[in-house]
């Protein structure tokens, strides 16, 4: 395990440079520089802030230089942010992002595994429906639309909370951006798990089970539950990234200082280093993510350790 | 004190323009007011600002915040009026020569004395090229050799600016600025604390680093969240300034805006959203602001272009477009109708209409008609339009192409894009028409000639009226005030009459501001408010 865990470890090098190689293409294919302004900039002074950047080299030099950069851990300098470096940026978000996609998803498996399981249990009854209900909700209302229904109820009409903003990790502050989060993931998760539950109960080794004339409860957790939680693994790791990185929707509803909005900003301003340092880690926490999602898969079914 | 300096200036250049250093020039409440006991102040700013560094500032927001964290020779208070700022008094030596009497009380945060040397820095720092400051040239060019050193041919010692003694400072043009004592109230030019920027490099603008010597100073600074600053009791005018803690949001999506707004965390909308002016005017009929900016929403044509190569074709489109259904219809947040390059409120220059301006449309059709035919246009051509997506430019666009669409049968190809790639179809003339707009950076009729004149970078229709850029030059040289206007006046007219733009509207500024927010006004069309000019009412 400890072999395959290290192994799993060292694809991560490849796939960053191959995933900088393109996300570079991609950059400097886009048009519209950094520094294109509504203003034109005299050429001396365009020549200056190129030459300031290394953006005069030619591109697999860059390449190579900002491969050495990574390795030295800097990821440069933002050119939308001018007063900031990458690093200090996603230092300053990755927590919050952490904070808000990290709760929400830690919510949400829980509620989500808790509701399928009862709905696919009662199937067919008021608890299926009302699972069943929630979930469509969840998954037709779009985020823009929820958030601000949250905050005319919560901040606006009742006052008990924040409508947006952001000040240290104050959980007034948390409170909706995470409830939207968590409904959003929780319509996903319940309608997965129910189904894959629904399944499981119907397979031979639970009926041998009754036949056996095991407790219900007994079946449910000994027996069921382990295997229904594979495919909830398989999507939870995606979703966990996206509600960490690319949680834009609710970062801007809610107005919070995390990644989702460096990474429209940086790609909008062309601000290739931010991209780029952003892009970096997204790959990274995908490649561990995944990796988790092997590791726990072996846990829950005992076939893929082999 | 515009209108003061203007009268004086006529009767002797060589006079002494002596604003008493006895007033003060801070928040003025009115008798009577009674203030509230808490004096902070929240105010969205739009977007985060790229950078705190005067030098570099590009935005309307960075501009807001350096306001507050520097002081320049002069400022513009909230009436948008030209007040002493470190600069105590200044006067005109010569058309081409002023000098600027700084004030002896005048201290960075840490109580080093603002000399005329802190102006000399930064004024050449910014021109300079190594700096790479969108401004060089916007700023620069004003001054003796700015141009010159913006583009790398002299060195930046040449620059026309240079510290007599410690608090005199000698500012020579490179030809006739009447409003210098306005422009060098701009951020860019704000003094420089050389010895900070040198020690510190890059982080010489985080808190505890930034050395100011406004009225406000860096308490703390949240990328994409917020910047606090508080007020700098070493500021030499701190016994005016009533707002202890102001915080600028860097919120860019209107509607979080305004519930940030009802929710009691915001006191100042930055801008309503589009299409919401009417419905908050009825809502919050004493929060609800709306100011007519120093500032043109308009259409290029690319004159080069074979669609637009005829004047008569240009002419056409640019009369059928019905701006008062665009103004009340379609972007209904009071904006004004703009039929020339000049809007209401600018100086040097005056704001002429077009003369079919006031014509019936039916007669504005039927000449456009006729203007086609003799182009040799026919109902059914085709042109592309290009603009960058956003759901304001969206529905403009829609009704503009709607018009030459049934007024002309034109048919109208509408290509939405990112800002940054129209910015460059923009300036690389690869377009046909494109959205375009204009905000003065200062309050002179220049800086909207700038968009239309021969060899501007800003000039993106590519067209050149030679005997009006003669007329420009003529005025520029000039130092009769008269004159000058009476030349750029001309000069504007017969560019217009070439069609290079189609002028659509005055940008208007519609925003909520909670009612106990005093020394708010809307009189103030650049839309430069400094916080200690402000001040909350009991509420």
């Amino acid at each position: 395990m400890l072999a395959y865990t290290f192994r799993r470890l060292l694809i991560t090098i490849p796939t960053l440079l191959v995933v900088i190689g393109v996300v570079y293409i991609l950059l400097f294919s886009a048009p519209g520089g950094p520094f294109d302004s509504e203003r034109v900039v005299p050429e001396a002074i365009q020549a200056q802030l190129m030459s300031k950047y290394h953006l005069d080299q030619p591109y697999w030099k860059q390449y190579l230089l900002y491969i050495w950069q990574l390795l030295q851990g800097d990821l440069g300098v933002s050119y939308r942010y001018a007063d900031w470096s990458v690093n200090e940026l996603v230092g300053s978000a990755l927590p919050v992002s952490l904070a808000i996609g990290g709760l929400a998803i830690a919510l949400s498996l829980v509620i989500g595994v808790l509701l399928g399981a009862l709905a696919a249990l009662y199937r067919n009854s008021f608890v299926d429906y009302f699972v069943m209900a929630l979930g469509s909700l969840g998954s037709v209302v779009p985020s823009f639309v929820l958030g601000p229904l949250l905050v005319l109820a919560f901040a606006i009409g009742l006052q008990w909370l924040p409508s947006g903003g952001w000040d240290h990790f104050s959980w007034k502050f948390m409170v909706l951006p995470v409830s939207l989060l968590t409904l959003i993931n929780v319509s996903t998760l319940a309608r997965i798990m129910r189904a894959s539950m629904v399944e499981v109960m119907n397979s031979n080794y639970i009926r041998t089970a009754r036949a056996k004339g095991l407790p219900m409860h007994l079946i449910v957790f000994r027996h069921a539950l382990r295997p229904s939680l594979l495919p909830v693994v398989t999507i939870v790791g995606p979703l966990a990234v996206s509600s960490i990185t690319s949680a834009l929707v609710t970062e801007s509803i809610f107005s919070i200082p995390g990644l989702g909005i460096l990474v429209v900003n940086g790609a909008a301003n062309r601000d290739y280093t931010l991209v780029l340092g952003l892009v970096v880690l997204i790959t990274t926490m995908v490649v561990l993510v995944n990796l988790c999602v092997d590791l726990m898969y072996a846990f829950l079914d005992p076939r893929s350790r082999a | 004190m515009r209108n003061m300096s203007q009268t004086f200036l006529a009767a002797s250049l060589s006079g002494v323009l002596a604003l008493s250093s006895l007033f003060t020039w801070a928040a003025t409440v009115p008798a009577g007011i009674q203030l509230h006991a808490e004096q902070t102040l929240t105010r969205n700013n739009g977007s985060e600002p790229e950078t705190l560094d005067p030098s570099l500032i590009e935005s309307v927001g960075a501009a807001n915040l350096t306001r507050d964290l520097f002081e320049g020779l002069t400022s513009i208070d909230a009436q948008g009026k030209i007040v002493p700022g470190v600069a105590e008094k200044w006067r005109q030596v010569d058309p081409l020569t002023w000098t600027f009497q700084l004030r002896p009380q005048a201290k960075w945060q840490n109580g080093d004395p603002v000399t005329a040397q802190d102006f000399v820095y930064s004024f050449r720092r910014l021109v300079d090229p190594k700096t790479g400051s969108k401004y060089a040239r916007t700023f620069g060019d004003f001054f003796l050799n700015g141009k010159e050193v913006s583009t790398g041919q002299k060195p930046p010692q040449d620059l026309g600016v240079r510290a007599i003694d410690k608090t005199t400072l000698e500012v020579k043009t490179a030809h006739p600025v009447k409003f210098l004592p306005e422009l060098v109230s701009n951020p860019n030019l704000s003094p420089l604390h050389a010895v900070s920027i040198e020690k510190l490099g890059r982080e010489w603008t985080k808190p505890g680093n930034l050395m100011g010597n406004g009225a406000y100073a860096l308490k703390s600074w949240q990328v994409n969240s917020k910047i606090v600053l508080e007020k700098s009791p070493g500021y030499w005018d701190a016994d005016q300034v009533k707002i202890t803690r102001v915080t600028y949001l860097p919120v860019e999506d209107g509607h979080v805006d305004v519930k940030l707004f009802e929710s009691g965390q915001n006191d100042w909308v930055y801008m309503l959203p589009p299409g919401s002016y009417d419905s908050y005017l009825k809502k919050y009929p004493k929060d609800t602001r709306n100011t007519p900016l120093l500032a043109l929403r308009f259409y290029s044509i690319q004159t080069q272009s074979p669609f637009f190569k005829d004047v008569r074709v240009r002419q056409a489109l640019s009369m059928v477009l019905d701006r008062d259904i665009l103004a009340q219809k379609v972007t209904a947040d009071g904006q004004l109708p703009a039929y020339g390059l000049i809007v209401k409120g600018v100086e040097g220059a005056d704001r002429v209409d077009y003369e079919w301006a006031n014509w019936p449309m039916a007669k504005k059709v039927e000449t456009a008609k006729a203007l086609m035919a003799q182009a040799g246009v026919k109902p059914g051509a085709k042109f592309t339009f290009s603009y960058n997506t956003s759901e304001y430019h969206k529905k403009m666009a829609i009704f503009a192409a709607s018009e030459w669409k049934t007024k002309l049968g034109l048919a109208v190809e509408l290509e939405a894009m990112e800002f940054k790639v129209l910015i460059k179809k923009r300036h690389d003339g690869q377009f046909e028409m494109a959205r375009d707009g204009w905000n003065a950076d200062y309050n002179d009729a220049t800086t909207f000639v700038a968009l239309v004149k021969c060899d501007s970078d800003q000039n993106h229709s590519r067209h050149c009226n030679k005997d009006a850029e003669q007329l420009i030059q003529k005025g520029l040289k000039e130092s009769d005030q008269a004159k000058r206007k009476a030349a750029l006046n001309e000069a504007i007219r017969l560019i217009m009459n070439d069609y290079p733009i189609i002028p659509l509207l005055q940008y208007s500024l519609p925003r909520l501001v909670k009612s106990y927010v005093g020394g708010y006004s809307t009189d103030n069309q650049m839309d430069r408010f400094r916080t200690q000019d402000l001040y909350i009412v009991k509420h």
